[in-house]
């Protein structure tokens, strides 16, 4: 019983994207790795992190980290007013804040309308959060790498690397 | 084998209890390696455990685990009845030792969901080959072999009642202690046990298998049994009375015709109309000194040990006194203790938005009956967390004992004669505390027993020291942190050598020298990923994967790991630990608009900046005079790049903090007051900022970041 309930909301969430604005560009996340979304709070700096890393709020007595899109994105930062909202999503266990400027909507890109970005070689690094082109009626939604967008390539070199340890280790005992 | 069942629920309760019995047995082993041979309570203490183990794998199907366990059975078995003097003892304890190890690793697949599906017809064997050298050196001097413990395999459980002239009919009466859990099972097992000999078996309840409130049935009322049977009271009574959880067993033998009729004139009291009054009662006390007299014999378990014979002296362990299991426990999972642990951090948190809540700041109001009512509430919660903060601590007793296992086997296979000696095993600890330290205290131990100690008794000898290396274990508190210590008596350590080699592996710059550290920096190079100054690989360490991972594991627990040592005397490694991770009291400041929070224990004073005599040196490290004390500053908005903008450098208020006889000094702008504040780990997605231990809420529901001392001081130095 408890399967056919997660193949029907899996179904229902199939295609389905939340798109939002950041600097005139939209973006879409696809809609299972968001857990809410929420207006923006009070921030509380963290010292000496990554700029885009805003700091970390309070949800429910649950302490969760938030970034900046903008800032991630290397783009000028904005002020945040009320329309700003922060987007919680969970990627493999780990809960973290957008902030973004504002919240469009939800829309159905059916996978047929995706295309991923042309490459032109050197454009590689600015694209690498963004896996594919949504065409949505005529305008065009940037499809979101929710785990790159997350996470330094250097953190995830470490992880790496402190799971390799933990092999050795493990086969050391 | 028997009839299948569902053994959803009874697998935890499986492996937690024999869990516990595997424990308890490599305890007694540990203790009693030593000596010459096991004492006779510990042999009795042992051939019960592999009994049970038998028996519930039994009813679990875990066939290698039953075999296993019978064989071991045996071996006591036959120490208990024939009390050789010719038992290798070493040999034993290394049985002993093997069979926790497969039984523990097989417990631990069930655990994962797999199948424990070990073979254990090696281990048998051997088992199987040291029982029969010790039963031929006793044949050989001319003594009688005890029977062998036969062990018939109980395939069938129904036979269909044989007529036969021997057979006995027994009605049987479990009674089972009233804090038994899962009686149904034990019930079971009872008529596992009795398939080995039964002709004909009827029990209620019947469903106990399928039905889980038969249980309480059975608590209640007893277990009811009719047996058939051709063999005689007692082997049925040692056949049922295989747990601890046993009251008492009522026997008694019955005609055929009682136990064709069933049940019914047990379970209802008869009405005897016939008799009068007095034989009725006689009838009843007769049945009462039957009862008292049956409590007073031997129950099966105390079992009788004959003297021993004369004109063999035997040095046995000393004989332990039997150890008080009155005090009841009941267990609970740890994932509820967490969330009562949480509820009441945020009951702590709520208590604080009620006490601190901006309504309250009217003026002019008059809150005396409230401030009494909120005194109470605080002297509640307070106490509502110290209950359950020391529900949550246990000793590490176990933690160390198990490190005398560790010690065992390595020294054995290094070749090495170490003791162990463990001061202060009574320190109480977080249950979380202790699950992180006992990684990374085996691979100290470990480090300490190869590194550490000198490769031979000679090399020993030699440098003035007793031939049998010391390990010690330490436990003990200390300004509100645990300090576990694991000391070696053994070669030491050589910076030089240390140094040279963390120069090779660029860990330290070429330009710089030995002076330019104190001993205690150059031993930390060794906790560094891929420091091994160990010329070769042993099998037990010095691969260099290891001591990185021990600090790893320490840090994560917020303790840090102290290295010492003494080139020619041995090496000391202290991790100090938090006492308790969750709770702390703590000083809330102000500083550049951000709101930090500090641990009111490692506050030593504060005093405004205006007095303060500051001495700047050109550089820009600055130092207060405290009392002719000079204590360096640490500007935590230059550290963390605070926006500073509506103070004056010198303006505001010193916080002298205090972190292992370390003074610095910090600023703030502002006191907020003191709370208890519940720490929460920053992210993992954050990277560790120096200085920071974790973040809180506050009574308004802001974060404000915790501050490491320790930490800071640190971040300072470097």
């Amino acid at each position: 019983m408890e399967d056919i309930i997660e193949e029907l909301e899996e179904d229902t969430q199939k295609d389905k994207y939340i798109t939002f604005k950041s600097n005139n560009e939209f973006f879409a996340l696809e809609l299972k790795v968001v857990d809410e979304i929420i207006g923006i709070q009070a921030i509380t700096a963290i010292p000496e992190t990554e700029d885009y890393i805003k700091g970390l709020i309070n949800l429910r007595g649950k302490i969760i980290p938030v970034i900046d899109v903008r800032i991630r994105f290397k783009q000028k930062p904005f002020e945040y007013t009320d329309r700003t909202c922060i987007i919680i999503i969970s990627v493999k266990g780990t809960v973290v804040g957008l902030i973004v400027e504002a919240i469009a909507e939800v829309v159905n890109i059916p996978s047929a309308n995706i295309t991923p970005p042309p490459s032109l070689g050197q454009g590689m690094s600015k694209n690498k959060y963004v896996y594919g082109l949504g065409k949505v009626g005529d305008s065009v939604k940037m499809l979101l790498d929710p785990e790159k967008l997350i996470r330094d390539d250097e953190i995830i070199l470490l992880e790496q690397a402190a799971k390799d340890a933990e092999i050795t280790e493990g086969s050391d005992k | 084998m028997a009839e299948e069942f569902n053994t959803d629920g009874m697998v935890d309760m499986y492996l937690f209890e024999n869990g516990q019995l595997l424990e308890q047995l490599e305890a007694i082993t540990l203790e009693q390696k030593d000596s010459d041979g096991f004492d006779e309570v510990a042999i009795n203490e042992f051939f019960r455990a592999m009994h049970t183990i038998k028996g519930s794998s039994g009813i679990m199907m875990f066939d290698n685990i039953t075999k296993l366990a019978h064989k071991l059975e045996d071996v006591f078995y036959y120490l208990r009845e024939a009390h050789p003097d010719n038992v290798p003892h070493l040999e034993l304890v290394e049985h002993i030792f093997q069979v926790s190890d497969f039984i523990s690793a097989e417990f631990d697949k069930i655990r994962e969901g797999n199948d424990p599906d070990g073979d254990s017809t090696e281990l048998v064997a051997q088992i199987d080959e040291f029982l029969e050298r010790i039963k031929n050196g006793i044949t050989d001097s001319g003594k009688e072999v005890p029977k062998e413990n036969e062990y018939v395999a109980p395939n069938q459980f129904y036979i269909a009642p044989v007529s036969s002239s021997e057979s006995h009919f027994y009605r049987i009466v479990i009674n089972y202690k009233s804090d038994t859990m899962m009686a149904n099972l034990r019930a079971y097992s009872a008529v596992y046990a009795l398939g080995e000999v039964a002709e004909d078996l009827q029990y209620i309840p019947e469903d106990i298998a399928s039905n889980e409130k038969s249980a309480d049935i059975i608590l209640c009322d007893g277990f009811k049994m009719l047996l058939q049977t051709q063999a005689s009271m007692d082997e049925v009574r040692n056949l049922v009375d295989n747990s601890s959880e046993v009251d008492t067993i009522d026997i008694s033998e019955c005609s055929i015709d009682e136990f064709m009729s069933g049940f019914e004139p047990a379970s209802s009291p008869v009405i005897d109309l016939e008799s009068d009054v007095n034989t009725i009662k006689k009838r009843e006390i007769e049945k009462e000194e039957k009862q008292q007299k049956k409590k007073d014999e031997p129950v099966p378990g105390d079992y009788v040990i004959q003297p021993k014979q004369p004109g063999k002296p035997k040095v046995l362990a000393k004989h332990n006194e039997k150890k008080d299991k009155q005090q009841s426990f009941i267990s609970v999972s740890i994932s509820k203790m967490d969330s009562l642990m949480d509820l009441i951090g945020e009951i702590v948190i709520a208590e604080s938005v009620v006490l601190q809540n901006p309504d309250l700041q009217v003026p002019g109001l008059n809150l005396s009956n409230f401030n009494k009512a909120a005194r109470q509430l605080t002297k509640f919660t307070s106490e509502l967390q110290d209950v359950i903060m020391s529900m949550r601590m246990m000793p590490l007793t176990n933690t160390f004992q198990k490190m005398n296992r560790i010690i065992f086997d390595t020294s054995r296979k290094l070749g090495k004669n170490i003791a162990l000696e463990i001061v202060g095993e009574n320190t109480e600890v977080d249950k979380s505390i202790i699950e992180h330290i006992s990684d990374p205290l085996m691979h100290l131990v470990r480090n300490s027993v190869d590194h550490g100690i000198e490769d031979t008794p000679d090399d020993r000898v030699q440098a003035g020291k007793p031939a049998q290396g010391k390990v010690t274990l330490e436990a003990k508190n200390e300004g509100g942190k645990v300090f576990i210590i694991v000391r070696d008596d053994g070669k030491g350590m050589d910076p030089k050598k240390i140094f040279n080699k963390a120069q090779e592996n660029g860990l330290i710059s070429d330009k710089m020298v030995l002076s330019d550290f104190t001993n205690k920096e150059i031993y930390q190079y060794i906790t560094y990923p891929g420091f091994s100054t160990k010329e070769t690989v042993t099998e037990v360490s010095g691969r260099g994967v290891g001591m990185d991972v021990v600090v790893k594991n320490i840090q994560q627990i917020g303790g840090r790991l102290d290295i010492d040592s003494v080139e020619g005397e041995g090496s000391v490694f202290t991790m100090k630990i938090p006492l308790t991770l969750a709770i702390i009291e703590g000083i809330v400041l102000e500083l550049a608009s951000s709101t930090f929070v500090v641990e009111s224990n490692s506050v030593k004073e504060f005093f405004s900046a205006d007095d303060a005599e500051i001495i700047t040196e050109p550089n820009g490290e600055e130092y207060v005079v405290i009392r002719d004390e000079y204590c360096p500053i640490v500007r935590l908005e230059q550290q963390y790049h605070l926006n500073l903008e509506r103070r004056v450098k010198s303006q505001g208020i010193i916080i002298v903090l205090e972190h292992e006889s370390q003074k610095v000094c910090i600023f703030a702008d502002r006191l907020m007051g003191q709370q208890e504040i519940v720490v929460k780990p920053i992210p993992t997605y954050i990277k560790k900022v120096d200085g920071i231990s974790g973040c809180t809420q506050l009574g308004d529901g802001s974060l404000a970041l915790i501050l490491d001392v320790g930490g800071l001081i640190q971040a300072e130095r470097s």
